[in-house]
């Protein structure tokens, strides 16, 4: 799997120059925990070679606004709104309770300190 | 212009009987525009994984977020611990996971096959393919020990071996279901209450799944070639054994229900190609390794491509586990899938989707 390291201000330029929907496939977005930091990463696979994995990933300290990539992978609202509710992070025209009840614990899968 | 109404359908609905919400917005009994929720029913299985369970426990913990493709998630994280710990099973221990997989890929295409029919008001179809998808749950539980959430991979390998008597059981009642999946074939193919009806409810094309990632059966169905069994010849040997990919070209109601009974044919040859090639070898490779790094490991479920995050520490529980399962992947094609068509086709489409929330909410 390849790891392409990005950043909060570069990622929609990122994915934009990466992805072709005829060509790439959007699995899913992932958070996880890194002490003070967390790993935001989005996975791709590629039609033609699929065992070819591509991982977009950024650490970012909790608080952080992280764009959407929706205007580039128009599916990718599903992940951003779970993640957003699960691991309670802020993600641009995002709203909480997709997944959650309202009255839910807020990222019921960040680490209990 | 028309009056609009929004109807809501879900959660627990007669024709969806699962935790999801849809809220359809209609014009004369037509949909112009589908949203959907799906925030009731979530169980917290991958922080359990990460905190209350040690790695190894984890593979029968997985296996109880899903009843109807438990075999898929106990494998996937066991391929993906088994990457984290650089470990290669036995290859009668590959097999008999593929063996597994396809007989739990027969008995729910058959399910969603049943719904399909249900909603349609076709009681005795119902009832029938009902009666013919048993002696899958049977063969089930004789090779595994359950009918449901078979706990059968473990890490490094699976849990039980195929015995001689069993083996010459499933190619019997594989034999012996061949004519009654023609029959079930003809009547999806040829029956107006399926077919007719069917043919262009639902459509989305092969363009539109390819921009919203659809996976599975609903992808297939309107012609795009993804599945992971085409993929991922490290983990699992599936061209070995015969995997074909089926595809269709309508990506409507009625082709996807035909993508999933060929898809069964597909599978009766995997299974008896395993069983006349299953190669003699130990069912489990030991380790006292501990996981370490991060791995991903993605296996064509029924629904579709299901995908396991994993991260270690070099300690007995995980860091992170994250699933993603394949009615998740859906849930955007879904919402576009019911635009533009009669209202009084929702109970029919929706069972084409064949959605599974317990895997989505987990």
């Amino acid at each position: 799997m390849k790891k392409i390291l990005t950043s909060p201000e570069n990622l929609k330029a990122d994915i934009r120059q990466f992805y072709n929907e005829t060509q790439h496939h959007f699995i899913v977005m992932n958070a996880v925990e890194m002490g003070e930091q967390m790993e935001i990463q989005w996975f791709f696979c590629d039609y033609a070679h699929p065992a070819e994995m591509t991982c977009f990933y950024m650490q970012i300290p909790p608080g952080t606004l992280i764009p959407t990539i929706t205007g580039v992978v128009s599916s990718a609202w599903v992940a951003e709104a779970e993640l957003s509710d699960l691991m309670n992070v802020d993600i641009e025209n995002t709203e909480k309770g997709f997944v959650l009840e309202p009255d839910s614990e807020a990222g019921p899968l960040r680490k209990k300190k | 212009m028309s009056k609009q109404y929004e109807i809501p359908v879900g959660a627990q609905h007669i024709s969806l009987l699962e935790p999801l919400h849809f809220k359809f917005t209609t014009e004369n009994e037509k949909i112009i525009s589908t949203a959907a929720n799906v925030y009731y029913v979530h169980r917290g299985i991958e922080q359990a994984c990460c905190s209350k369970f040690k790695f190894r426990q984890v593979s029968f913990v997985v296996g109880r977020v899903c009843g109807l493709c438990s075999i898929s998630h106990t494998t996937a994280y066991s391929q993906v611990a088994e990457k984290l710990l650089n470990l290669e099973i036995p290859r009668r221990a590959k097999y008999l996971r593929m063996l597994v997989i396809e007989l739990d890929r027969i008995h729910s295409h058959l399910l969603c096959l049943i719904h399909v029919s249900e909603n349609a008001g076709f009681e005795a179809l119902f009832m029938k393919t009902m009666q013919y998808r048993e002696f899958s749950m049977e063969l089930l539980e004789a090779i595994c020990g359950n009918r449901i959430q078979y706990d059968f991979s473990i890490v490094g390998g699976v849990a039980r071996d195929l015995k001689l008597p069993v083996a010459h059981e499933v190619v019997g009642r594989l034999k012996r279901f061949k004519p009654e999946l023609d029959e079930l074939m003809d009547i999806f193919m040829h029956n107006w209450t399926l077919s007719l009806k069917n043919k262009g409810s639902g459509k989305i094309t092969r363009e539109t799944a390819m921009r919203l990632n659809v996976v599975g059966p609903f992808a297939r169905a309107a012609g795009l070639a993804i599945d992971v069994r085409n993929e991922t010849e490290d983990l699992l040997p599936w061209k070995e054994v015969g995997f074909e990919m089926i595809t269709g070209e309508d990506g409507d109601v009625h082709a996807r229900n035909i993508v999933r009974l060929k898809e069964i044919y597909v599978s009766i040859n995997i299974i008896e190609n395993i069983i006349n090639g299953l190669p003699e070898s130990e069912l489990v490779t030991e380790t006292k390794a501990f996981p370490d790094g991060e791995a991903v490991v993605r296996l064509e479920a029924p629904r579709g491509e299901l995908f396991y995050y994993a991260k270690g520490n070099k300690t007995q529980v995980l860091e992170r586990l994250k699933i993603k399962a394949p009615t998740f992947s859906n849930i955007a094609g879904m919402v576009e899938g019911f635009t533009g068509n009669e209202y009084g086709s929702v109970p029919a489409i929706i069972a084409s989707y064949d959605p599974c929330l317990s895997c989505t909410a987990r």
